[in-house]
């Protein structure tokens, strides 16, 4: 059993991995570089293969599913090799190689290593505690992937049992999943969705550590990785097999994939592609998924229109929705066909929603709620019975704060229009949860309780990512980029109209 | 964009930076650590679930049956939304988790009835005014009804 499992995690990784060669033949900085490969390319494949599940299982053909994952698989293949095999494709300009190191990032490397292990351990710990995960892990997640896999042919009937309180609304990229593996074992197995909780949070640390080496430093990666490592809500809701982690990676994802694009212009094209790919899969694994999509889709647009114009715009969002769109296309049809109406959208009529609007009091609960919950979120669930309370911890958005203040600020040029596209995606996200909470017809202590940590800890990689893209280096500036004993290989810091989107290598 | 910071004060970042992931992280080891010895042998859902597994045997392969516990069945929600009782919701839902595919119907209405009164027995008169009949006591307070209609 453990061999099919391996089988199809292999599958769904190197369809990953070949996408990522396919849309971003040109990464090459170390072992920062196969590392943005295997982590990013190890999620967006676990994704595309869930998609090409449900597919089987629409069109009934779930018996073959291993014979089209491998044809899908070797697709992609072939495509990479007839693609490199072009003198263009292996002639772009990579990214910048890191030179030789000093002392200092072995000590910080040595001292990441130490906190890995420390957080692999408590992973283990908790899953100990609770294998079968936390409360939404049976109430939703396991317990759809179990209706899916155990009911066969009759799999629609769950979505139309009435049962609204385990949510049938959710996507379903996690419990598909889970589903998935069970098919290749042929037998359900508990240690499925811990595996998939597993590789979906130490992927996402991965991400952010190899994606900042990337285009940052190998020391601001380290750090970085640091930082979501002594987040102890991260590793808990790891190990609680929610939906949260996967939904964090892919938008972590897309806002990695829209920096690397305005760094490696022959990536241009294929980057966007991939990030609106990623951005699809957050719509596939939560419901907040399809607000980011909007909201990436929007903010991508608008600040491409201020940056160079109508015609670049319409050419990045092109780019991006191309991406996006066979990810949506299923979406749409799952929240039209499948799905049953969303418990937030219960009693939405234009009366109910003047008279939230017009209640400044749910405001100032809100914006309490995001301030207490802002600060406190990283230290992990709260208990409901006690409510909100300060708890910073020694890890939160003050150190991320703190540690900009004391390090200061360094913008490389080429990464101004990436950064204020993700920042504007990540306020904007807050923006929209704040109305969400202001609009939903749950009662709203509650509905802050239970749910506010997570939708920060949502956020909180692209975050950290975010904070360390503009952060100053830790060790002196030795070069025209922040990277202590780089090679400069790339041209010089360009100005932000010289970051206009340009026409490209690239897959078609 | 180019602020950069004296080199003391970029230190001191860094110093902090690793001193408190540092602290967060064997901090969260070590309750994991310490709370590993007094871990029950078997969790919690474990054990519901092995216990809910008896049923399997006398119940169809798919299709709906009903559910009564402690309580009444519209309060299983109602106390999980006052935060004032989560465990009958629990109960339930651990319930449904592990008779899926089958449908568990937060209520006595329909042929054959989960009863789950591993809190206690219900009210006295709520098994026969639903007119809940005993198939089989499983013991630990989980027996399976068939309803027969309403007296």
């Amino acid at each position: 059993m453990i061999l099919f499992l391996i089988a199809s995690l292999l599958i769904s990784l190197t369809s990953g991995i070949l996408l990522t060669f396919l849309f971003c033949p040109s990464l090459k900085n170390g072992a920062a570089g196969p590392a943005f490969r295997l982590f990013a390319g190890s999620g967006l494949g676990l994704g595309v293969t869930s998609c090409l599940y449900f597919v089987c299982l629409l069109t009934g053909l779930t018996q073959h599913l291993s014979a089209m994952d491998l044809g899908v698989c070797l697709l992609l293949g072939i495509s990479c090799f007839i693609f490199f095999r072009r003198p263009a494709a292996r002639g772009g300009q990579p990214l910048p190689e890191t030179g030789k190191r000093s002392r200092f990032p072995i000590l910080l490397a040595g001292i990441f290593s130490v906190e890995l292990v420390a957080s692999l351990g408590s992973f283990v710990f908790a899953f100990l505690k609770e294998p079968h995960g936390r409360w939404d892990a049976w109430l939703i997640w396991n317990m759809h992937a179990r209706f899916l896999f155990r009911g066969g042919e009759h799999w629609r009937d769950a979505f139309a049992s009435g049962l609204d309180w385990s949510h049938w609304d959710y996507p379903l990229l996690l419990p598909l999943s889970i589903a998935r593996s069970w098919k290749y074992m042929g037998g359900e197995s508990l240690s499925i969705p811990a595996v998939m909780a597993f590789v979906f949070t130490f992927m996402t640390l991965g991400l952010l550590w190899c994606a900042l080496s990337l285009l940052r430093s190998r020391i601001q990666g380290c750090l970085a990785a640091m930082i979501l490592l002594g987040t102890p809500f991260f590793i808990v809701m790891g190990a609680s097999q929610f939906a949260d982690i996967p939904l964090a990676f892919f938008i972590l994802a897309t806002l990695v994939l829209i920096s690397l694009q305005a760094r490696s212009p022959e990536n241009q094209p294929g980057a966007l592609i991939l990030a609106g790919l990623a951005a699809g899969l957050c719509a596939w694994t939560k419901n907040e998924g399809l607000l980011f999509l909007l909201i990436v889709t929007g903010s991508l647009f608008c600040t491409a229109v201020y940056a160079g114009g109508w015609r670049s715009a319409l050419n990045r969002a092109a780019g991006f929705l191309a991406g996006a769109l066979p990810i949506l296309l299923m979406v749409i049809y799952f929240k039209t066909q499948l799905s049953p109406a969303n418990d937030l959208m219960a009693g939405f009529g234009p009366a109910a929603v003047a008279a939230k609007l017009t209640d400044f009091g749910r405001y100032a609960e809100i914006a309490k709620a995001f301030f207490i919950t802002g600060i406190s979120f990283t230290q992990g669930l709260i208990d409901i019975r006690v409510g909100m309370h300060l708890n910073p911890g020694a890890v939160n958005i003050l150190l991320l704060i703190g540690y900009l203040f004391l390090a200061g600020v360094r913008i490389d040029g080429r990464d101004r229009i990436g950064l204020l596209q993700s920042a504007a995606a990540l306020g904007l996200m807050l923006i929209g949860y704040f109305f969400v909470y202001v609009l939903t017809p749950l009662n709203l202590s509650y509905h802050l309780a239970t749910s506010l940590n997570r939708l920060f800890l949502q956020l909180w990689p692209s975050v950290i990512f975010l904070c360390f893209m503009i952060a100053g280096s830790p060790e002196p500036v030795q070069s025209p980029g922040d990277r202590p004993g780089t090679a400069p290989a790339q041209p010089e810091t360009r100005s932000t109209k010289e970051n206009k989107p340009k026409k490209t290598r690239g897959p078609k | 964009m180019d602020k950069s910071a004296s080199p003391y004060r970029r230190k001191a970042g860094l110093l902090i930076l690793v001193v408190l992931t540092g602290y967060a992280v064997m901090n969260l080891l070590w309750q994991g650590f310490q709370s590993y010895p007094n871990l029950p042998a078997t969790d919690p859902v474990t054990i519901h679930e092995a216990r809910i597994a008896q049923l399997r045997t006398l119940l169809p392969a798919s299709g709906a049956v009903g559910y009564v516990t402690t309580v009444e069945n519209d309060r299983i929600f109602a106390a999980e939304k006052t935060f004032t009782n989560v465990e009958f919701l629990a109960q339930y839902v651990l319930t449904q988790y592990t008779l899926a595919p089958r449908i568990v119907r937060n209520s006595p209405d329909l042929p054959l009835v989960v009863g789950n009164f591993i809190d206690g027995p219900p009210a006295p008169g709520f098994l026969e005014k639903n007119g809940l009949v005993p198939l089989k006591d499983f013991g630990d307070g989980l027996i399976l009804y068939r309803r027969e209609g309403k007296p």
